[in-house]
């Protein structure tokens, strides 16, 4: 009987973390490919999600009070993280934009990265955008009302966790803590290591 | 007729300055915004130490072409910024205008402001109070 209740631990799996912020998914979700152009002008696909963790938040340059507070606070996130002993890479952060009429790549070259050297950003068309999105869940839309050139954007708040097979592993909701998501994070990579 | 409002306004806020007010704002603040943004936010507490409510109808700058009272809130995880006629500082009580919350928004000025600027509000109350703010531009999380 002891026999049998050690071999049972020693063969299960390790439990899914207990995440003080995130909510991580029960099952990864692949995510299909997509096609965006980031900053620098350079293709932004699948391919770049893959070998990197990735966290990705949805905004827009014209946001002045949300989308530089969440991207202040993700450039927090690295700041925990890179004192980390034992992580060999830090995640990626990508800021994808919800408004791709007005956010063109030059803009975003300044706006991105003025929050941390290493963000990306990226934009594509509408359905390119779409197509990205709607996998992760992420919600936007113009605010009605406004004028053609001059409008607000409603965007889901959530930051988006993509683990390296470029799968949707975990949400984080808000209010963001900077120190419960990078404590999180880890918890969530030695998990997927563990369970690889 | 704007230039004349506001200059009307500082003389109306030179007169009042003397006066004991019932309102008082700390921590007037602006966030630095990246190169060529084209938005800018600022954030204060309002204090109202008086017996009525105070009502925020409008807020000018000389820095800014126009400012914008608004507030960002999360609904069901969908971040949204609704534009306000007006903010209420309930008597006796404060609001703090701060990130994710009630803001001002004001487009970005063609040179950039940065850390260490400073730069004029003058907040217009419903009851004709008005009250000159001096801001720091911050970068801040």
């Amino acid at each position: 009987m002891l026999l049998f209740a050690v071999l049972l631990v020693a063969c299960s799996r390790p439990e899914p973390p207990k995440l003080s912020q995130g909510t991580l998914l029960p099952s990864a979700k692949p995510v299909t490919d997509f096609q965006l152009t980031d900053h620098r002008g350079q293709p932004f696909t699948l391919k770049n999600l893959k070998h990197n963790w990735t966290f990705a938040f949805f905004g827009y340059t014209h946001c002045p009070d949300v989308c530089p507070t969440s991207m202040a606070m993700l450039a927090q996130v690295q700041g925990n993280l890179e004192k980390q002993d034992g992580l060999d890479k830090l995640p990626q952060v990508v800021f994808v934009s919800v408004d791709p009429e007005r956010d063109t790549a030059a803009l975003l070259s300044e706006f991105v990265p003025y929050f941390h050297a290493d963000f990306i950003g990226a934009s594509g068309d509408a359905q390119n955008t779409l197509n990205l999105t709607r996998q992760l869940g992420i919600l936007y839309g113009k605010t009605e009302g406004s004028a053609a050139d001059n409008y607000l954007v409603d965007h889901s708040a959530a930051i988006i966790l993509l683990d390296p097979d470029g799968a949707f592993r975990a949400v984080f909701g808000v209010p963001h803590d900077p120190t419960l998501i990078a404590s999180d994070f880890l918890a969530i990579k030695d998990y997927y290591e563990a369970t690889q | 007729m704007k230039r004349s409002l506001l200059t009307l306004t500082l003389w109306a806020w030179s007169l009042l300055a003397t006066a004991d007010s019932t309102l008082q704002v700390e921590n007037a603040w602006l966030r630095e915004a990246p190169p060529n943004a084209h938005m800018m936010a600022a954030y204060m507490t309002l204090n109202n130490t008086g017996s009525g409510d105070a009502v925020l109808t409008q807020v000018e700058s000389p820095a800014f072409s126009h400012v914008m009272l608004h507030k960002s809130e999360v609904v069901d995880g969908m971040a949204r910024m609704i534009h306000q006629d007006e903010i209420i500082i309930p008597a006796q009580g404060a609001v703090e205008l701060k990130p994710g919350s009630f803001h001002l928004m004001m487009p970005a000025p063609a040179k950039r402001l940065v850390e260490g600027d400073r730069v004029d509000f003058i907040l217009t109350f419903s009851n004709g109070d008005t009250i000159k703010v001096q801001a720091d531009v911050r970068k801040k999380p």
